[in-house]
């Protein structure tokens, strides 16, 4: 099995978020870290996003719907609605969730695709949550959105040109 | 129900949502057939698919279709039906109609139109009760001619003063006015409700009891004229004049104040001649001092606790009086303890902003003594066009810990997915101490608000946290397992493009 895998979630009307650790234990067990503390967790996905979760031996009906990028759950009488990225995609979406970021930061292509168009040079001050470059990928267009306010620095992506996952499109800071 | 003995084969229900599927169910235990009727926003309603047939009544607006005489008689007239059971709200306590009904020669399950003549229009059904020795809450007996006599009434019986619609119930065309400044909008208001509720923008007015409690009497009848009363339900938790929460017995009656609250009851069915289902309903104050409000001359929303304490069919019993049979039950002390309460499709955190949509998953308490009267299904949208209560859910017990403690287990069981409900909302009621206690007022939802809106449980907090996050990392593997190109094969042209190149000559 793979290492841990970070994702950053945000309970919608929370001001902060909390990043959760991820390790895959094989056959529906997990182990997940969040705010120092870990959890074993097997989590058996039932129908209609019904999932039954034992965290530490305890018995948890959770009901999930997901919603564009949040999710809701309702566990016990405890409605909320989260937003939950991995690191990945944090970067990505930052503009729209808030999600902020400091420094220098590398925008990705999220998979393979497409670049359909670039929308900024290098020198261009942008806003956080602008949108930077288009690409597309499975039939859909999608507008990466700069995580931060700041200034474009390189710019990597061609119009027209094919990139894979991960493929450095820009950088911005 | 003057028809007498007439046989009634097949009964068409005037109303949508759970009542009429309520109605269907015990005509269908009865072997009696039903006909639906719905209006163009209901076309895909439960009640429509339970039904023997059905019947389009006009356009989503209610004026033009569950309201139009015409096309449910029409409509009654087309399937056959020997009877209409009106349900609750819409045409149930429309005296006309019921004449409507018998011009039809269509036998209407509920009192006679001179019943609800005498009780409909609130300020009359004053005068009379007060003629039959019935205390009253000091208030206006007739219907005023214009805001300025309201207002000078209002001077004179004090503020608060509660105004109401003299056409109907279900807090439609109801308000309080604490002072003059605010008289004239709120008569506005209340005008303007009624005439949309009840097709009748009368208003009167109230003096308003402070701290009273809601107690209302159920009371059967048949055309002999025997009457008797089914014990009392408490109906003090209310929103803005909407019940949320029923219960029977009261906690705060007294045997010899069942005794002496029914006896009134009768005596006020009795003057009116009544036939049928009806309900009394009182508010008793502070010095358990009870004064008559008014009566519905239908079946209540809440009917479903007096049946877990008295083991009776209510629907059963009024299509058995509207044959002409003698009452086959009497008055009893009630049996044990049933709490229902009203799953609304809103969202409390939000001002109880109805939160129509789909349905799109749905799982609905069971077990022992707990009863799910719905009006839906998974995969169903709940209508902008009509009033949001989706279900009631009712429990019987024992003894009313018992009942308590039951109601709050299988409230914990119900999942509705989709939409927003007032669920949450309803358990933070079951556990407040002053429900508990019993002594609960009809200010108690309105003063417990933000109590009852609840407080997180940082535990359940983490544990939505973690499924959010298993959720998103399995959503995640998918994709990749879709996504992620097999090492080798990016590199060179596909062996299917090979393939489909290699044959092309």
């Amino acid at each position: 099995m793979s290492g841990p895998k970070r994702y950053v979630t945000r309970v919608r009307g929370a001001r902060d978020s909390v990043a959760v650790d991820i390790e895959d234990l094989g056959e529906g067990k997990y182990g997940l870290r969040v705010r120092g503390r870990t959890h074993t967790v097997d989590a058996r996905v039932l129908d209609h996003g019904a999932v039954s979760l034992l965290v530490d031996g305890r018995s948890y009906d959770v009901e999930l719907d997901e919603s564009g990028d949040e999710v809701q759950v309702l566990v016990g009488f405890e409605l909320l609605t989260v937003d939950v990225a991995d690191e990945r995609a944090v970067s990505l979406r930052a503009g729209a969730a808030g999600f902020s970021v400091s420094g220098k930061v590398i925008v990705t292509a999220p998979m393979p695709g497409k670049v359909v168009r670039v929308l900024v040079a290098p020198g261009l001050q942008v806003t956080e949550g602008q949108g930077l470059v288009v690409v597309e990928a499975m039939k859909m267009e999608n507008e990466l959105k700069s995580p931060k306010a700041g200034t474009v620095i390189e710019v990597f992506a061609k119009e027209g040109s094919a990139v894979e996952a991960n493929a450095k499109l820009l950088t911005v800071e | 129900m003057a028809q007498g003995t007439r046989p009634i084969r097949k009964i068409l229900i005037a109303n949508r949502g759970e009542i009429a599927v309520r109605v269907i169910r015990s005509c269908r235990e009865l072997g009696i057939s039903t006909v639906a009727v719905y209006s163009d926003a209901d076309r895909g309603a439960l009640h429509v698919r339970m039904a023997d047939e059905a019947f389009r009544v006009g356009p989503p607006p209610s004026r033009e279709s569950y309201l139009s005489f015409e096309r449910i008689l029409d409509a009654a007239k087309a399937s056959g039906a020997d009877a209409i059971h009106p349900g609750y709200g819409f045409l149930s306590e429309n005296a006309a109609f019921v004449r409507a009904c018998e011009a039809t020669g269509i036998v209407f399950i509920g009192p006679p139109a001179s019943a609800m003549d005498a009780m409909g229009e609130k300020t009359r059904a004053r005068a009379n009760m007060e003629k039959a020795g019935v205390p009253v809450v000091p208030g206006s007996t007739a219907p005023f001619p214009s805001v300025v006599e309201a207002r000078a009434y209002a001077e004179k019986v004090g503020f608060p003063v509660m105004l109401k619609a003299a056409g109907g119930g279900g807090g439609k065309g109801m308000r309080r006015v604490e002072r003059m400044a605010d008289f004239d909008s709120a008569w506005r208001a209340a005008q303007s409700e009624a005439l949309n509720a009840f097709g009748n923008d009368a208003v009167y007015l109230e003096k308003y009891l402070e701290e009273p409690h809601h107690v209302e009497i159920q009371v059967f009848a048949d055309q002999a004229g025997n009457t008797v009363h089914l014990n009392e339900r408490e109906c003090s938790a209310q929103r803005r004049h909407q019940k949320v929460v029923e219960e029977t017995p009261s906690p705060i009656l007294t045997p010899e104040m069942r005794a002496a609250m029914g006896e009134v009851a009768v005596r006020a069915a009795k003057a009116v001649g009544y036939v049928g289902a009806g309900t009394v309903e009182f508010l008793v104050d502070k010095h358990r001092s009870f004064y008559f409000l008014e009566m519905n001359t239908r079946l209540q929303v809440e009917h479903p606790v007096t049946e877990w304490v008295t083991g009776l069919d209510l629907v059963a019993s009024q299509i058995h009086v509207a044959l002409g049979e003698p009452l086959a039950f009497r008055t009893e002390p009630p049996r044990g303890h049933s709490i229902e309460v009203r799953v609304y499709a809103e969202d409390p955190a939000q001002n109880f902003m109805p939160s129509p949509g789909r349905i799109t998953y749905l799982r609905v308490p069971s077990g022992p003594n707990v009863r799910d009267d719905s009006g839906v299904y998974p995969g169903y949208t709940v209508p902008t066009a009509y009033d949001p209560m989706i279900s009631k859910l009712s429990v019987w017990a024992p003894s009313r810990p018992e009942a308590i403690a039951r109601m709050r287990r299988a409230l914990s069981e119900y999942v509705v997915k989709g939409i927003t409900t007032n669920i949450r909302y309803l358990h933070a009621i079951l556990v407040h101490p002053d429900f508990v206690g019993g002594n609960y007022d009809t200010g108690f939802l309105p003063r417990a608000h933000s109590a009852l809106l609840g407080r997180h449980d940082h535990v359940l907090g983490e544990v939505a946290l973690l499924a959010a996050v298993v959720d998103a990392y399995q959503r995640d593997a998918r994709r990749e397992r879709i996504l992620t190109p097999v090492s080798g094969q990016r590199a060179g042209p596909s062996p299917w493009r090979l393939r489909a190149r290699g044959s092309r000559r």
